[in-house]
């Protein structure tokens, strides 16, 4: 019974997607299917938080489920984030499908399944759990951007997405096969152990018959196959390229839930396995790891987006962009986690910044469309600072967070990852992301300025606009979130970090 | 240490010059003839064809294979069970009762949806 505990978020949320099909294929309208899907993220985010309160410690048994299914701190986080993202995503999308005439229920289906992939994957102490987690997490998330069926940019966007995730998925499966080969375990904490014996020239019983002298250069291989693979799937340049027209093509709710919990999934897979898996002082080394590897790829996706963002026409492509130098700055967290303490739990706190400013930009987004069309170049923003207040506004207070102005949450969350930055020493990583997050700004203000400072071109339909219920509440949601975190994060920063320093104990 | 690559180092020559042959031998060998209206219409024993070129399919013919794939998979994992039934005991029994049960939820949702109806 108290396994079962321990599980209820999967268990809530499983059974409750289940429920949902049964209840979409039995129903005579679509009414309240929305409502349903954001009560069970909503339900699954609140027996993590009980978890957490209640202390997962306290359950027997759970080492029955390791080495796959690791409960911990670090989970309960990631499950708590990725369900208030997936309950976001639902909100919008219960205003958005029918204004755009995309009204079917399985959208909230393959919202709860996906969220379950993505669950897993930061509950996963095994590669094959992980594997699991990633490939249910990705196919919701390609049928979520088909989910236009009329519309070839959609298809286009889901074509490139599933083609390159499932290559970048062939990828992993390599490194993953080496690694079994190099090591003899799964699961990560058993290769961690079996990479430090190899460092440490120990015999290791566990291996397999292979000379020594080629376990190191497999592990290498292993380590660069699997970090291709993971940088494909936060979408760091040079691997980015699906991300913008995906983005752009997905109908914007399922943009959003990309955005936000396919990117928080990819961030708790890959650290899962670079903190824990290698995690030994020699491939964690600056001189011989993944460390400068991956500080010279956040270099690259900081700088590259931040420029290309730009130079956009159409306004959802930007945040697309936006949110690929995002994933930049959390690349630097990530690589400063090696020597400071703080940095796994900053990249933590950002996420949750990151998720609240992102879905709320989006969301507004959503209002500033009208029936079948949505808001599209900067063009179709002009203006819409007098015309739609109530549109304009929560996008501007969105824009300025995801540019890191205080006092809203994007200005912590950067902070705290440069500060942890500053502390392990990287003073060039630190500044680099500084003068990028200063360059970012550019973007942002660009639809400041036309929302506020342009008058729509002459002859322009002057749309009615988009009114609904579920999209007020999911930006009424983020906006108090932005806020929260923003004027008082010191709570949810003790939480995050409490979180990360569960991860290097599987 | 070469000496134990031998046999694939020679599979993989006689392959290249295999095709190589085929490929490059039908240009020494005088090449295509030249192209006549004639010679480029579909064989039909010499009479004319016709018909449209493109046939539509219709959808129902993915979405049989489709869900055939998926309960075929579901019944290639019940087989092991059937195999080893004793053993698993109720342990077993509860777990393979829940893995059917997703799937009859999704047995239940394309019935519903009409993805088994044939005529429509």
């Amino acid at each position: 019974m108290p396994l079962a505990f321990a599980l209820s978020p999967f268990i809530v949320l499983g059974v409750g997607a289940l429920l949902l099909m049964l209840a979409e294929s039995f129903a005579k309208q679509r009414a309240g299917l929305a409502l349903g899907a954001t009560i069970i993220f909503l339900a699954t985010a609140a027996c993590s938080l009980g978890l957490w309160w209640f202390g997962v410690d306290h359950i027997e048994g759970l080492e029955a489920l390791s080495p796959w299914l690791v409960i911990d701190r670090f989970s309960l986080f990631f499950f708590a984030l990725l369900c208030l993202g997936g309950a976001l995503a639902s909100l919008l999308a219960g205003g958005y499908l029918p204004e755009h005439n995309l009204d079917r229920g399985e959208f909230y289906a393959l919202l709860l399944f996906s969220t379950f992939g993505a669950m897993m994957l930061a509950a996963s102490g095994d590669l094959l759990t992980l594997f699991l987690g990633l490939e249910t997490m990705s196919i919701g998330a390609y049928a979520l951007t088909a989910f236009r069926r009329a519309s070839p940019r959609s298809a286009e966007g889901a074509l490139k997405y599933f083609l390159l995730g499932s290559f970048a998925a062939a990828l992993m499966l390599y490194g993953f096969a080496l690694l079994y080969g190099a090591t003899g375990h799964t699961d990560l904490a058993g290769i961690a152990s079996s990479i430090a014996q190899l460092a440490a020239h120990t015999p290791n019983p566990d291996a397999p018959v292979i000379a020594a002298a080629a376990r190191a250069p497999m592990i290498l291989l292993a380590l660069v196959l699997v970090l291709a693979s993971l940088a494909f799937k936060v979408s760091a340049v040079p691997f980015h390229m699906w991300t913008p027209d995906a983005y752009e093509g997905a109908p914007t709710p399922a943009t959003t839930f990309m955005a936000v919990v396919v990117k928080g999934g990819a961030f708790a897979m890959l650290m899962r396995l670079l903190l824990t898996a290698f995690h030994d002082p020699q491939s964690a080394s600056w001189s011989s790891g993944w460390p400068p590897a991956l500080a010279m790829i956040s270099v690259l996706t900081m700088t590259v987006a931040n420029l290309i963002a730009g130079r956009q026409e159409s306004v959802k492509r930007m945040l697309a962009y936006s949110s690929i130098a995002h994933a930049g700055y959390l690349l630097v967290g990530v690589v400063a986690s090696i020597r400071s303490d703080d940095g796994a739990g900053s990249v933590l706190f950002y996420l949750l910044t990151y998720t609240a400013s992102t879905a709320g930009a989006f969301g507004a987004l959503i209002l500033c469309g009208s029936k079948g069309a949505e808001a599209v170049s900067y063009e179709d923003l002009a203006g819409i600072g007098r015309r739609h207040p109530a549109a304009a506004l929560p996008f501007a207070l969105f824009l300025l967070s995801l540019a890191g102005v205080p006092p809203t949450a994007g200005f912590f969350g950067k902070w705290f990852v440069f500060r942890a930055s500053m502390d392990a020493g990287l003073h060039w990583l630190t500044v680099l992301a500084f003068l990028n997050s200063v360059l970012g700004a550019y973007y942002y203000l660009r639809v400041l300025v036309f929302m506020y400072m342009r008058e729509p071109a002459a002859g322009a339909p002057v749309a009615t606009p988009m009114r609904s219920g579920y999209v007020t509440a999911a930006l009424i949601a983020s906006a108090v979130l932005v806020l929260i975190l923003g004027l008082a994060p010191g709570k949810s920063l003790d939480i995050a970090l409490a979180a990360a320093s569960e991860l290097g104990h599987s | 240490m070469i000496a134990t690559y031998a046999p694939i180092i020679l599979i993989i020559t006689i392959a290249f010059s295999l095709a190589s042959l085929f490929f490059f031998g039908h240009r020494l060998l005088g090449g295509a003839a030249k192209f006549s209206p004639g010679r480029m219409e579909p064989f039909e024993s010499g009479s004319e064809s016709s018909g449209a070129r493109h046939v539509k399919l219709s959808v129902k013919f993915y979405l049989t294979a489709i869900l055939f794939v998926v309960f075929d998979i579901e019944v290639v994992f019940l087989y092991p069970w059937a195999v080893r039934f004793k053993e698993l005991g109720w342990t077993g029994m509860g777990t393979m009762v829940g893995f059917l049960a997703v799937l009859v939820v999704g047995l239940v949702y394309v019935w519903k949806k009409g993805a088994l109806e044939w005529e429509s």
